[in-house]
C-alpha cells in the first residue's frame, strides 16, 4: 500500500473517551477515510498530524509537549471535541491545565461532544481541499440531532434562563450600550439541550448542523441581541424590554380580576431593583400589595 | 534475571491512558503494578458545583462508551434524595435504551479484541456492522454518544411507532453479527486459538480482588445487578444471567457475546410490553438525606453515592466505576502469564481499550532500557 499522505496519531489528554471512539469509528470503510489518503499510525515519530482529544490534565501535559516535538512536518494539530477546544464541562476541574492550545499550537478545531465520525472525516476533506461523496443516508443527521445552536432573535427575551440551566457554562450574558447580548459558545457546550428545554419562549434551538470545524475556536459561537429597558425612576438600563413585557403580561394574567390596579402594577414593575429598595418606592409597593389583598378579602 | 517492563501510559489504540509496570522473568510475568490518573478530571469535586440536573451531563462524561448507564445510575440515586415517582413507561424505556447501549459497548469490545489479535477482517466486519447500532442511538436520542436520554424521574425522549420499527429492524440486522462472533469463539474459531487458557482468573481470586461484570461472570460467578437488585424494568422481563466456567479470556468473551442475545431478547420484550403513560414524573424538593444506587453497566457493577443537604446542589457524590474495580484483576491475571499475553489481558476486562505496540523494558539490575514489540 502506498504511504498515506496524512498519518494521524491520536492522543487522549483527559476526556471522556467518546471522541476517541469516534476517531476509531472513522476507520470503518463507509467513512472513506482511506480514499482521502489518511492513515492512522501508532507512534508520534511516524505521524504528521496529531489528533488530540480531552482538555489536558497535569499528568498528560508534559507528554503532549513531547509528542508534539516528535511529529513530522507539517506538524498539524487537530483538536477533536469540545474538551479539546475549551475543556468543556471539566473546565473548572482542579486537575485540568488545558485546553491543548494553551500548551501546543493547534491548527484546526472540531466542535462536538463527541463530533460524529462524519464531521471528523468531512473536516479532514475540507482541510485537504478534497471532495467527498456524501450520498448515503448516514451522512445526514437525524431529525432530533443536537447540533449547533440557533437563536430566534424575534422570540428571545434575554431572560438568561438558558445560561442558568446550562450544564457547561457555555452561555454568557453581557450588557453594552442599552443592549443585552446572549452568546452561546458552542465550543464550550456539552450539547445537552437543557437550554432548549428550559427556554420559556422557545427561542433557542439545537439544529441539525454538524459541520463545525474552525481555525480559531472563538469562531464557535452564536449570539443574539435584545434591547434593554431604562428604569422609570433612575434611568439606568436594568432589564430587557421584552422580558419586562412578558413579566407584566404574566403578572396581569395572574391578577386579571384586579384590572383597576394594572396601571399601578406597570409603574412598579418598570423600576429597577435598587430603586425598588428606596423607601418611597417600598411604600408604593406596599400600598399596591395591601390594596390587592384588601380587595381579595372583600370578596 | 528479572526485568521491568513498562506498558503505557499512552497506548495509541487504547482509549484511556494508564501505566502498567510489570516485573518479568524469562518472559513470564512475576508481578505487575498499575498507575492511574491520566484521565483524572476532578469530577467528584465538580459534582458539588453543579445542580442535580446539570450533573446529569457531567455524570455522562465520566465515560463516553457507557455514558447512558452513568446517567441512569446517577438519576436513580438522585431519585433517593428527591421525592419522585418514576412512571412505568419510563422504567421500560430506560431498559430499552440501556440495552441498546450494552449492544454497542459489547460490539465495540469485540472490535477492539479483533484489532489486538491483528484480525483486520474481523475488526472491519464488527465495527462496520456496529455502526447500525450507533446510527440507531443517534436516531433515537440525538447523539451517537453522550445521548443524555435519562433524566431524574424518567427519560427525556419517548418512542413512537417509527422509532420502534427502526429498533426492531436494527435488532434483526444485528443477530447475524452476534452469530458471527459466536463462530469466531467456538471450539475451532479464530478468536478461540488466541484467547483460550490466557489470563486465568480463578473463582476465589475473582471474588477476593472484587471483580465485577463479565469478568466475574467469566469466572463462573452468577452476579448481575440487574438480577440481584432489579431496577428499571429488569425485574419484569424474562432473561438469564450468563456465566462461563473457564475463567480465561475466551470465557469473558463468551459471556459478552452471549449477553448480546439476552439484550436483544430484553429489548424486544420491553417493546412488546411497553406501558402507556408519562415518561417523566413530577419532581419534589431535595431532602436532607443520603442515597446509594447500583446498576449493571456493560463493564459490570456501577455504584453511586449521593449526600444531599436539601439544596439543589449535592453535597457529595461518590462514583465507583466497574473498570476501576476490575483493574486489580489485571494484576491477578498477569501473574504467571506470558509477556506476550499482557496486552490481551489488559483488554480482557474491557478497560475501555487496547494497548501499545511498543513497551520499554528496563533491566532491573543494570537499569538499561530497550524497546520491545508487544504482540
Ligand atoms: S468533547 Fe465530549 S465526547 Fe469528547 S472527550 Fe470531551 S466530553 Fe467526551
Ligand atoms: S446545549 Fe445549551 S445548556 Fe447544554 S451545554 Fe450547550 S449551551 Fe449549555
Amino acid at each position: 500500500m502506498a504511504q498515506p499522505k496524512i498519518s494521524v496519531y491520536r492522543f487522549m489528554a483527559a476526556g471522556c473517551n467518546g471522541c476517541d471512539v469516534q476517531i476509531l469509528e472513522c476507520l470503518v470503510p463507509r467513512y472513506k477515510l482511506a480514499d482521502l489518503g489518511v492513515g492512522v499510525v501508532f507512534t508520534p515519530e511516524e505521524a504528521n498530524v496529531l489528533a488530540v482529544t480531552g482538555g489536558v490534565n497535569i499528568k498528560t501535559m508534559e507528554e503532549l509537549k513531547s509528542i508534539y516535538e516528535k511529529l513530522q512536518p507539517p506538524k498539524l494539530v487537530v483538536a477533536v471535541g469540545n474538551c479539546a477546544l475549551t475543556k468543556e464541562i471539566f473546565d473548572k476541574g482542579y486537575s485540568m491545565v488545558g485546553p491543548p492550545d494553551k500548551i501546543i499550537p493547534v491548527n484546526f478545531y472540531i466542535s462536538g461532544c463527541p463530533p460524529r465520525p462524519q464531521a471528523i472525516v468531512t473536516s479532514i476533506a475540507k482541510a485537504l481541499g478534497a471532495k467527498l461523496e456524501e450520498k448515503e443516508d448516514y451522512w445526514a443527521t437525524p431529525e432530533e440531532y443536537r447540533g449547533r445552536h440557533e437563536f430566534d432573535s424575534e422570540k428571545c427575551i434575554g431572560c438568561g434562563a438558558c445560561a442558568q440551566v446550562c450544564s457547561s457554562d457555555a452561555i454568557e450574558l453581557t450588557e453594552n450600550n442599552g443592549k443585552r447580548t446572549v452568546k452561546v459558545d458552542y465550543g464550550h457546550c456539552s450539547y445537552c439541550a437543557f437550554c432548549q428545554d428550559e427556554c420559556p419562549e422557545d427561542a433557542i434551538k439545537l439544529t441539525r448542523e454538524y459541520h463545525l470545524v474552525f481555525t480559531d475556536r472563538k469562531q464557535a459561537s452564536v449570539t443574539t441581541d435584545v434591547d434593554m429597558q431604562k428604569c422609570s425612576s433612575c434611568g439606568a438600563y436594568f432589564m430587557p424590554q421584552r422580558q419586562l413585557k412578558r413579566a407584566l403580561e404574566r403578572t396581569e394574567e395572574k391578577v386579571a380580576e384586579y384590572k383597576r390596579y394594572h396601571d399601578y402594577l406597570k409603574e412598579t414593575i418598570g423600576v429597577c431593583l435598587s430603586c425598588r429598595r428606596k423607601i418611597s418606592n417600598i411604600k408604593k409597593a406596599k400600598q399596591l400589595l395591601s390594596r390587592l389583598s384588601v380587595t381579595a378579602l372583600q370578596k | 534475571m528479572p526485568e521491568i517492563v513498562q506498558i503505557g501510559p499512552f497506548r495509541p489504540q487504547l482509549v484511556e491512558p494508564e501505566k502498567f509496570t510489570l516485573t518479568v522473568e524469562n518472559n513470564k510475568i512475576i508481578d505487575a503494578d498499575i498507575e492511574l490518573g491520566y484521565v483524572h478530571r476532578g469530577i467528584e469535586k465538580l459534582f458539588t458545583t453543579k445542580t442535580y440536573l446539570q450533573n446529569l451531563a457531567l455524570a455522562e462524561r465520566i465515560c463516553g462508551i457507557c455514558s447512558g448507564i452513568h446517567t441512569l445510575a446517577y438519576a436513580q440515586t438522585t431519585e433517593g434524595v428527591i421525592d419522585v415517582q418514576v412512571p412505568d413507561r419510563a422504567r421500560y424505556l430506560r431498559t430499552i435504551y440501556m440495552e441498546i447501549e450494552r449492544l454497542h459497548s459489547h460490539y465495540l469490545w469485540f472490535g477492539v479484541l479483533a484489532h489486538s489479535l491483528h484480525d483486520t477482517e474481523a475488526f472491519l466486519k464488527i465495527m462496520g456492522e456496529r455502526e447500525k447500532v450507533q446510527d440507531l442511538l443517534e436516531f433515537l436520542t440525538g447523539n451517537r454518544m453522550n445521548y443524555l436520554i435519562n433524566t431524574i424521574g424518567g427519560v427525556r425522549r419517548d418512542l413512537n411507532e417509527k422509532k420502534i420499527q427502526r429498533i426492531r429492524s436494527v435488532l434483526k440486522d444485528m443477530k447475524p453479527l452476534s452469530d458471527h462472533i459466536m463462530t469466531l469463539l467456538d471450539d475451532n474459531g479464530r478468536f478461540t486459538k488466541k484467547t483460550k487458557g490466557v489470563g486465568i482468573l480463578r473463582k476465589e481470586r475473582a471474588l477476593a480482588v472484587g471483580a465485577v461484570g463479565p469478568v466475574l461472570r467469566g469466572s463462573g460467578i452468577k452476579s448481575d445487578a440487574r438480577k440481584d437488585d432489579p431496577y428499571a424494568a429488569y425485574g419484569e422481563l424474562d432473561w438469564e444471567v450468563i456465566t462461563e466456567k473457564d475463567c480465561d479470556v475466551r470465557a469473558k468473551s463468551l459471556v459478552r457475546a452471549r449477553e448480546t442475545y439476552e439484550s436483544m431478547k430484553m429489548i424486544n420484550q420491553a417493546i412488546d410490553n411497553l406501558p402507556k403513560g408519562d415518561i417523566v414524573g413530577e419532581l419534589g424538593d431535595p431532602l436532607v438525606t443520603e442515597s446509594i444506587g447500583r446498576v449493571e453497566a456493560p463493564r459490570g457493577e456501577l455504584f453511586y453515592y449521593i449526600k444531599s443537604n436539601g439544596t439543589n446542589i449535592p453535597e457529595r457524590v461518590k462514583v465507583r466505576t466497574p473498570s476501576f474495580a476490575n483493574d486489580f484483576t489485571i494484576i491477578e491475571m498477569m501473574r504467571g502469564d506470558y509477556l506476550q499475553n499482557a496486552r490481551l489481558i489488559i483488554e480482557s476486562i474491557d478497560p475501555c481499550f487496547a494497548c501499545t505496540d511498543r513497551v520499554t523494558i528496563i533491566n532491573a539490575k543494570t537499569g538499561k532500557k530497550r524497546l520491545a514489540k508487544l504482540e
